[in-house]
C-alpha cells in the first residue's frame, strides 16, 4: 500500500505547526504561523514577491531553522529527523537544476526516484506531464516550460506523504498548468498533503483546501480557502483593486491590468 | 548503446597502449624485444612510466570531475583552488634552501597540504565564495612563485621550471602507491557516487533528496585535494586532464557518476600516457613538457566533440 494511502487510514495530521517564526537576517519573514494539515489537503501559499513563500517551504523541511515553533512532521519534530529520513517523508519542487553538465531527462528522473526504480509510477508520471519524446534529451535543450514538467514529473516519483511545490505552474503553458492542478486533486484524494506556492490567485482558489497569506513584513495568515480568498484581504496583500464576479456560484476575484492615465491617449 | 561504446573503448585503450610502449626514440614490439637492451628498456623505463603517466592522469581527471560537481562549475579543475600553486611553493622553496631534488618531493606534499588546510578555512562559506578564494589563494602562490623564481640563482631556475611543467620520467612517490592511490580513490569515489549524482541537482535538490550537504562538501574537498596533491607531489603540474577528461567522459557515457567516474579514471589516464609517449618520441632524444602535449592532445578532441554533439 502506498505510504499516503496508509495516511489517510490513521488520519493523524502529515504536519503541524504552532507558533511558527522565521526571521532571515535582520529581516522578520513570519511570525506565529498555525497550520495543521491532515492527510488529503492542499495547502496554497500566496503573497508578494519575496515575501518569504520558498523560506517557509524550506523551513518545513528544517533546511532553514525557525527562530521559534517548530514543525512537527507525522509526530516528531521535523529537525530531529536526519536528511535521509526527511527525504522519504517529503519531496520538493523547486528551481530548476543546472544544465552544465549534461544530465538527459530519463537520468533527471532516475535521480529523483533515488534507485526505488518503481516502473510503474516512472511511466505514470511521464505520461501525465507529458515528457515521454523528451526522454533522451539533454535538459539544456529544453524549453523553461518542458524543464518544469521534468520537475513536476520528478516529484511524482516521490512516494512521499508531503509533497512541496515553489511556484510549480509559473513556466507551464494553459494546457499544463490544468493538468498539473487536477494532479494535485487527485494525489490529495489519495491521502497526502500537498503545499504549494501559487502566483495565480484563480489557481489557488481553486486547488485549495487551506491558504497560507504570507505579506512579508511578519504577518502570516492561515485559514479555510472561503474564509482567505476574499476581495479586501488579497486587496490588502497584493495592493491592487480587484473585481469580484461570481460564476457558478463561486467568487472569482479579477485584477485589472489597464492603465487607466494611459487610457485617453488610446 | 553503452555496452558497444564500452567494448570501443576497451579496443581503444588496448591499441593505445601497444603504441604508447612501443613508441619512442626507436620503435620496440611490446611482444618481441629484439634484444636484451631493448628488453631492459621496455620493462624498465617505459613500462614504469607508462604506470606513473596512468596513475596520474587517472587521478586528476577524477578529483577535476570532483572540483566541477562540488563548485557546481563546468570550468573547475584540480589546480583551481590553488593546491598545485601551493605545492609548487613548497617544492620550489625547499629546493632553494636545500638544494635537493629529493627534497623538492616533500616540499612538493608539505605546500599542497597547506594549501588545502587554507582552503579548507572557507569550506563553509558555500560554493561560490570557496571558488573566488581558491582562484585568489591561487594567484597569491603564483606571485609567491615568481618571487621565488626572481631570487633564485640562475642555474636554478631551469630545474624549477622543469618541475612544473610536470615530468613523468620519475617519481619519488614509489609507482605501486601511486596505483593504490587510484584505485582507493575510484573505489571511495564509487561509494559516493548516489550523493554525487544528487548534487548534479544543485544543493538543494541534493539536500531534499537525502543528501548531507555540508559533510559530503567537506568530503569531497579533502578527497579531491589529497588526491591532486598526490599527483602534484609525483609529476609536477600537468594542466588539462582535469579539466578535459570529464567532460569528454560525460559527453560520451552520460553523467551519473557510476559510469562517469571510472571512465574519467581511465581515460584520464589513458591521455596522460598518450601525452607522454608522444612527449618523448616527437623530437627524441629530447623531450617536450607533458603539460604542452595534453594540451595540444585534448584541445582538439574536446572541441571536435562538442561540435559534434549541438
Amino acid at each position: 500500500m502506498a505510504v499516503a494511502e496508509e495516511n489517510m487510514m490513521v488520519k493523524v495530521p502529515v504536519f503541524e505547526t504552532k507558533n511558527f517564526s522565521l526571521v532571515r537576517g535582520d529581516r522578520e519573514l513570519f511570525r506565529g504561523l498555525d497550520i495543521e494539515a491532515s492527510p488529503g489537503t492542499v495547502v496554497a501559499v500566496i503573497g508578494p514577491n519575496g515575501a518569504g513563500k520558498s523560506s517557509l517551504l524550506m523551513a518545513l523541511t528544517a533546511v532553514l531553522a525557525p527562530t521559534s515553533g517548530e514543525c512537527v512532521i507525522q509526530g516528531r519534530a521535523a529537525g530531529s529527523y536526519s536528511r535521509a529520513e526527511l527525504a522519504t517523508l517529503i519531496a520538493w519542487q523547486g528551481e530548476l537544476p543546472p544544465t552544465e553538465f549534461g544530465l538527459t531527462v530519463e537520468h533527471r528522473l532516475k535521480l529523483a526516484a533515488m534507485g526505488s526504480g518503481d516502473s510503474g509510477l516512472m511511466h505514470h508520471a511521464v505520461k501525465e506531464m507529458g515528457i515521454g519524446v523528451l526522454l533522451s534529451r539533454n535538459l539544456a535543450e529544453l524549453s523553461s516550460g518542458e524543464r518544469q514538467r521534468v520537475e513536476i514529473a520528478s516529484v511524482m516519483l516521490r512516494d512521499c506523504s508531503l509533497w512541496l511545490f515553489d511556484e510549480p505552474t509559473s513556466h507551464l503553458d494553459l494546457q499544463h498548468q490544468v493538468t498539473c492542478l487536477n494532479m494535485f486533486r487527485r494525489e490529495a484524494r489519495k491521502g497526502r498533503v500537498i503545499v504549494t506556492v501559487l502566483h495565480d490567485i484563480q489557481q489557488a482558489a481553486s486547488v485549495a483546501d487551506k491558504v497560507v497569506l504570507i505579506d512579508g513584513r511578519g504577518g502570516i495568515e492561515c485559514g479555510d480557502v472561503r474564509a482567505m480568498m476574499v476581495a479586501d484581504k488579497l486587496e490588502s496583500l497584493f495592493r491592487v483593486k480587484l473585481t469580484t464576479i461570481s460564476l457558478d456560484g463561486c467568487e472569482v476575484h479579477l485584477p485589472d491590468y489597464r492603465d487607466h492615465k494611459d487610457m485617453g491617449e488610446r | 548503446m553503452n555496452s558497444g561504446k564500452i567494448f570501443g573503448s576497451i579496443v581503444l585503450s588496448l591499441i593505445l597502449v601497444y603504441v604508447v610502449l612501443g613508441a619512442g626514440e626507436a620503435w620496440i614490439n611490446p611482444f618481441s624485444p629484439a634484444s636484451a637492451m631493448e628488453q631492459t628498456i621496455l620493462w624498465e623505463l617505459r613500462i614504469p612510466r607508462l604506470l606513473i603517466a596512468f596513475a596520474v592522469g587517472g587521478m586528476l581527471a577524477m578529483a577535476g570531475s570532483w572540483f566541477q560537481v562540488l563548485l557546481g562549475n563546468p570550468l573547475a579543475e584540480p589546480y583551481v583552488l590553488g593546491v598545485a600553486g601551493s605545492s609548487a611553493t613548497g617544492a620550489i622553496l625547499l629546493m632553494t634552501i636545500a638544494g635537493s631534488v629529493w627534497l623538492m618531493s616533500a616540499g612538493a606534499f608539505a605546500g599542497a597540504m597547506v594549501g588545502i588546510a587554507t582552503v579548507m578555512a572557507f569550506a563553509y562559506l558555500g560554493t561560490g565564495r570557496l571558488l573566488l578564494a581558491g582562484v585568489v589563494l591561487a594567484a597569491f602562490w603564483g606571485a609567491f612563485i615568481t618571487l621565488l623564481l626572481a631570487l633564485m640563482p640562475e642555474h636554478d631556475i631551469s630545474l624549477a621550471f622543469a618541475w612544473m611543467m610536470g615530468d613523468l620520467s620519475s617519481s619519488d612517490i614509489p609507482t605501486a602507491i601511486l596505483l593504490l592511490v587510484w584505485v582507493i580513490a575510484l573505489l571511495y569515489g564509487l561509494s559516493l557516487s548516489r550523493s554525487l549524482d544528487a548534487l548534479l541537482l544543485g544543493e538543494r535538490h541534493a539536500t531534499m533528496l537525502g543528501v548531507d550537504v555540508p559533510k559530503l562538501r567537506r568530503t569531497l574537498l579533502i578527497l579531491a585535494s589529497f588526491v591532486t596533491a598526490i599527483a602534484v607531489t609525483a609529476a609536477g603540474t600537468i594542466g588539462f586532464v582535469g579539466l578535459v577528461i570529464p567532460h569528454l567522459m560525460r559527453l560520451l557515457f552520460g553523467s551519473l557518476h557510476r559510469i562517469a567516474l571510472p571512465a574519467s579514471a581511465f581515460g584520464g589516464g589513458l591521455l596522460l600516457m598518450l601525452a607522454d609517449a608522444a612527449s618523448r618520441s616527437v623530437i627524441a632524444p629530447a623531450e617536450l613538457p607533458v603539460g604542452v602535449l595534453t594540451a595540444m592532445i585534448g584541445v582538439p578532441l574536446f572541441l571536435w566533440l562538442l561540435l559534434k554533439r549541438t
